[in-house]
C-alpha cells in the first residue's frame, strides 16, 4: 500500500482491513483503501471479488464485520455507525447503473427532489427562484438540458449527471466527500460514454473525489488516476494507472492462478449438421451475429451487459422480434413468433431473473417443476395429482433439489435449489436446444457445480446448450466453446486449449476499440 | 424436530381457525338464543338468502386466482337479474331462453372486461370499476328506477323458496357452482395455469402460456357465473329490483379474502370462500336476533374484510419465509 502521511489533509475516505462474512462465505477479507480528494479511483474485480460488498458497507445497507476501520474526512465511524442516512450525512454519495431520474418530471423538479424545494411561507413552492437556483446547477454540473424540460429528454449520460447534481448540489463548489459510481456507463452509448467520462474529469478537477466501479477496462485506462483491484474478497493491489496496460488490468484482476475448474476432455465435433445454425442474426442490441451450435456442444456467449449477449437468447425464444437474419433449428428454418412456438420446436429457455421471469414464489416447488405441462396429466377429465406429484419427485431426485416435500414452497428453497427447479423444468421434456442466462447466479458453490454437471449431462444427451453469462470463469469451465460478443457482434471465437477467463475478458473488454 | 412439529400444528391451526371460530359463534348463539337463533326456519332463512353472494363470491375468486380484481359483480348481477325478469315480463320470452340469457350477458360482460384488461393492459380496479359505472347507469335508464315485479313464472320462483329434503333450493344450486368451480380450480390443466398467471405472469409466459387468453377467459367465466346468480335472484325475489347488487361488491371482497386465510391457506380456495360467506352471515345474523342495529352488518364485513386482508398478507410473508 502507498498511504503517505503527507497526503493526510487529502485523504477523504480511509478504508482499512475490512471485513464481511456471510453464513457460508468470507465475502471481504481484509481489505482497505484510501481516497484522495480530486482523483478518480477505479475499483475494479470480476464477478463475486466483493466490489458490490464493499459497496454496499459504504453505503451503510451491510455492517462489516468488527475489527475494520472506515473514516470520512478523518472522522473513524466504527462497525454499525455506519447507516444509510449517516453515509449521506458525512459525504458518501452513490449513483447506480439505472440512474434514479423521474422522466415525466422536469429536470428542476429531479433535482429538488430528495433534498426539498425552496418554499414560501405559505408553503407553497418559489418556482422562480427554484428554476434560477436549477440553471445554476445544470451550469456547474455541465448538464445539457434546461430547467423546464422533462428529465425523460436528457440524454443518457445527462440523467446520470443530473443524479450526480442531485446528489452534490449543497456542497456549491467546494467538493467534498466521495461520489461512488456504480457501472455508470453499463448500457450506456460510445459517445455518451465519453461525454460522461470527461465530466466527471471536470468534477474531479474541481477536488472531488470519485470512485468508479466498473467491469469496462477501457474507461479505467482512459479516466482513472489510480486503480483497486479485488479478486475472492481481498484487496490485491492498487496502483497508479499510468503505469498500466490492458493485459496487466487482466492480471491484476484474475491474478496468475489457472481457473478453479477447468475443461479438460476436448468436445470432439460429431459429422451431425449443427443443432443450431444461426446466420447475421439481428434484433434488439444484436446486430448481425454468426454462429453454430453442435450436437452435444455447450456453445458460452461471453459479453459485457448490453453487448446484445442476453438478446441472442430472447431472438431465439422468441420474445424480442427478429429484424433480419436466418436460423435453422435441427435443420428446419426457424423463426419463432413467442415462447409458445420455441417450446413446440424443441427450446427451452432459462431467464437471468429468476424472480421476475423464472418462478412462481408463491407456488409449491410441484407446481413450479410442472408449470406450463399440464395437459399431460389431465386424463378422464380430471387432473391425476398422483402422477403429477410423482413425476415431481423424480426430478427432484435427478436434480439434486434439496426439499422437505414436493409441496414446499418455491420461495422457502434456498437459492441453488430454487435454479435447479427452473433447470429441470428447462430440461425436463429434453429439449433440442437449451438457452441459459447466467445459470448459476446467486447460487451457492456447491449448487453451482451441481448445475454445470448437469448441463454437461443434459449436453451429452440430446440436448444443445447455448449459455450466456457474464461470469467468464464459469463460461471457461463449462463451454467446448466460446464466442465473445460486442456490440451485437462476434468478436472471436476461444476454444480449449486456450480457453480461459483471461483471454475471454480480453476479448470482451478491449475488442470495443478494434470492433 | 420440536420446530417442525410446532409449526406444522400451528399450519393446521391456521387452516381450521375459521371453522373453529364459526363453530363457536354457532354454538355461542345457540345457547344465547335457542328460540330464535337455533332454529330450522333461521338455518333455511340464512342459507337462502346467502345463496346469491356465496355464488357471486365463487365467480369473483376466479379472476383473482389469476391476479385480477372484479369489482363489476355487483352490477353484473343487476344486470343480469333485470335481463332475465324483462325478457319474461315485458317480452314473454320462454322460461329456457330467459334463464340462458342471464349467463350468456354475463358472459359477455366478463368478456369485455377480460378484452379491457388483458389486451389493452389496464388496471382491473379501474377498468372494472368503470364497467360497473356504467352499467348502474344503463340500468337506471332501462328500469326507470322501477322494479319488474309482475310475470315471473312459478316454475322460477319455485327454485328460489321451495325445499327439497328439507334444505332450500338454491343451496342445491349453490353446490352445483361449488363442484363446477372447484373442478375447474383445481383438477383442469387451466385452473393450473391461472394460478401461474396470478403468481407471476412473466414466468407464466415464458413458460408458453398464453397470458391474455387465460385471463380474458377467467372473466367470462366469471361472468357467466354471475349471470347464472343473477337468475337466481330473480328466483328468490319474483322479480328485479333495479337497486339489486348496488353494494355487493364489497362483501364479496370481504368473503372471497378471508376465505383466503383458511383450508388452503395462503390462495383463494372454493371451501374457503363457502366458510367465509357462511361464517360471516351467521354471525350477523345473530348479532341481529340478540338486537343489535343493522348498521352492525356494515361496519362487520368491513372490519372482517379489514382483518382478512391483514391476515392473508401475513401468512403471505410467512409462506414466502421473509
Amino acid at each position: 500500500m502507498e498511504a503517505s502521511p503527507s497526503s493526510d489533509r487529502d485523504l477523504v475516505l480511509r478504508v482499512r482491513g475490512i471485513a464481511k462474512t456471510f453464513p457460508g462465505t468470507r465475502a471481504l477479507d481484509g481489505v482497505s483503501l484510501d481516497m484522495r480528494r480530486g482523483e478518480i479511483h477505479a475499483l475494479i474485480g470480476t464477478n463475486g471479488s466483493g466490489k458490490s460488498t464493499l459497496i454496499k458497507i459504504l453505503a451503510g445497507i451491510y455492517a462489516p464485520d468488527a475489527g475494520g476501520e472506515i473514516a470520512v474526512n478523518g472522522t473513524p465511524l466504527g462497525p454499525g455507525a455506519l447507516t444509510p442516512a449517516k453515509a449521506k450525512e458525512v459525504g458518501l454519495h452513490f449513483v447506480h447503473q439505472v440512474p434514479a431520474v423521474f422522466p415525466m418530471l422536469s429536470v428542476t423538479e429531479n433535482i429538488a427532489i430528495g433534498r426539498g424545494f425552496l418554499t414560501g411561507p405559505s408553503g407553497r413552492i418559489r418556482w422562480a427562484e427554484q428554476r434560477a437556483r436549477t440553471a445554476r446547477i445544470l451550469e456547474r454540473f455541465h448538464i445539457h438540458g434546461t430547467p423546464d424540460m422533462p428529465a425523460g429528454l436528457l440524454g443518457p449520460a445527462d440523467r446520470t449527471l443530473v443524479v450526480i447534481a442531485r446528489a452534490l448540489q449543497d456542497l456549491d463548489g467546494a467538493h467534498g466527500g466521495v461520489l461512488i459510481l456504480d457501472e455508470p456507463t453499463a448500457s450506456l452509448p460510445g459517445p455518451e460514454v465519453d461525454r460522461l467520462l470527461d465530466t466527471l474529469r471536470k468534477y474531479a478537477d474541481q477536488g472531488q473525489a470519485i470512485l468508479y466501479v466498473t467491469h469496462r477496462l477501457d474507461e479505467v485506462l482512459r479516466a482513472t488516476q489510480r486503480v483497486t483491484a479485488l479478486r475472492d474478497g481481498r484487496n490485491v493491489g492498487t496502483v497508479a494507472t499510468a503505469g498500466m496496460d490492458q493485459s496487466k488490468l487482466v492480471s491484476l484482476m484474475l491474478g496468475h492462478a489457472v481457473d478453479r475448474e477447468r475443461r479438460q476432455d476436448a468436445y470432439v465435433p460429431t459429422d451431425d449438421p449443427p443443432v443450431l445454425a444461426a446466420r447475421s442474426l439481428a434484433g434488439g442490441a444484436v446486430a448481425g451475429a454468426s454462429f453454430e451450435v453442435g450436437r452435444h456442444e455447450v456453445l458460452g456467449i461471453a459479453g459485457l451487459i448490453g453487448s446484445g449477449a442476453a438478446d441472442v437468447q430472447r431472438l431465439l425464444y422468441g420474445t424480442l422480434p427478429m429484424t433480419s437474419g436466418e436460423v435453422v433449428l435441427d435443420g428446419r428454418p426457424f423463426r419463432p413468433e413467442g415462447p409458445r412456438a420455441a417450446i413446440a420446436a424443441g427450446v427451452a429457455y432459462l431467464p437471468p431473473d429468476r424472480a421476475h421471469e423464472a418462478e412462481f414464489p408463491a407456488l409449491s416447488l410441484r407446481a413450479n417443476l410442472t408449470a406450463g405441462r399440464m395437459e399431460r396429466y389431465f386424463r378422464g377429465q380430471r387432473l391425476r395429482h398422483d402422477a403429477e406429484r410423482s413425476d415431481a419427485r423424480v426430478l427432484i431426485k435427478r436434480f439434486f433439489i434439496r426439499a422437505s416435500s414436493t409441496e414446499q414452497t418455491q420461495s422457502t428453497l434456498s437459492g441453488g435449489n430454487q435454479q435447479k427447479a427452473i433447470l429441470a423444468r428447462c430440461l425436463r421434456d429434453q429439449p433440442k436446444l437449451l438457452l441459459l442466462d447466467e445459470p448459476t447466479q446467486g447460487v451457492d458453490v456447491h449448487a453451482r457445480i451441481e448445475i454445470h454437471k448437469l448441463l454437461r449431462e443434459a449436453a451429452q444427451g440430446n440436448t444443445a446448450v447455448l449459455v450466456v453469462s457474464s461470469d467468464f470463469e464459469e463460461l471457461a469451465s463449462l463451454c467446448d466453446r466460446v464466442v465473445a460478443m460486442v456490440r451485437g457482434r462476434i468478436v472471436g471465437e476461444v476454444k480449449p486449449p486456450s480457453l480461459d477467463s483471461h483471454r475471454l475478458t480480453e476479448l470482451a473488454h478491449f475488442a470495443a476499440e478494434s470492433a | 424436530m420440536t420446530r417442525t412439529t410446532s409449526s406444522a400444528a400451528l399450519a393446521l391451526l391456521q387452516r381450521y381457525f375459521l371453522l373453529l371460530l364459526f363453530a363457536a359463534v354457532v354454538v355461542g348463539f345457540s345457547i344465547k338464543l335457542p328460540d330464535s337463533f337455533a332454529t330450522v326456519l333461521n338455518f333455511r332463512n340464512i342459507v337462502g338468502n346467502q345463496a346469491v353472494l356465496a355464488i357471486l363470491s365463487l365467480s369473483a375468486i376466479i379472476p383473482l386466482v389469476g391476479g385480477q380484481f372484479d369489482l363489476s359483480v355487483g352490477s353484473t348481477l343487476g344486470l343480469t337479474s333485470i335481463a332475465t325478469a324483462s325478457l319474461l315480463s315485458r317480452f314473454s320470452a320462454p322460461l329456457w331462453v330467459a334463464v340462458l340469457a342471464g349467463p350468456a350477458l354475463g358472459a359477455t360482460i366478463g368478456w369485455l372486461n377480460g378484452l379491457l384488461i388483458a389486451r389493452l393492459g389496464l388496471n382491473s380496479l379501474i377498468t372494472t370499476l368503470a364497467v360497473a359505472t356504467v352499467i348502474v347507469g344503463f340500468i337506471s335508464w332501462y328500469t326507470e328506477g322501477v322494479s319488474i315485479l309482475t310475470g315471473i313464472p312459478t316454475a322460477l320462483t319455485d327454485m328460489g323458496s321451495n325445499l327439497w329434503l328439507g334444505l332450500p333450493r338454491p343451496l342445491y344450486l349453490l353446490g352445483a357452482v361449488a363442484l363446477l368451480v372447484w373442478y375447474l380450480l383445481d383438477h383442469t390443466p387451466y385452473g393450473r395455469y391461472l394460478q401461474a398467471v396470478g403468481s407471476n405472469p412473466n414466468a407464466a409466459r415464458l413458460v408458453g402460456l398464453d397470458v391474455g387468453r387465460i385471463t380474458v377467459l377467467s372473466f367470462v367465466i366469471s361472468g357467466s357465473i354471475t349471470g347464472f346468480a343473477g337468475v337466481l335472484q330473480v328466483a328468490r325475489d319474483g322479480g328485479a329490483n333495479p337497486q339489486t347488487g348496488g353494494s355487493i361488491a364489497l362483501p364479496v371482497l370481504a368473503v372471497a379474502f378471508l376465505g383466503v386465510t383458511s383450508i388452503h391457506p395462503g390462495r383463494f380456495n372454493v371451501p374457503g370462500t363457502l366458510l367465509a360467506v357462511f361464517f360471516l352471515a351467521t354471525t350477523v345474523s345473530g348479532l341481529s336476533l340478540v338486537g343489535v342495529d343493522n348498521w352492525v352488518e356494515s361496519a362487520f364485513n368491513g372490519a372482517a374484510l379489514l382483518t382478512a386482508v391483514a391476515l392473508s398478507t401475513l401468512v403471505g410473508r410467512r409462506r414466502a419465509g421473509a
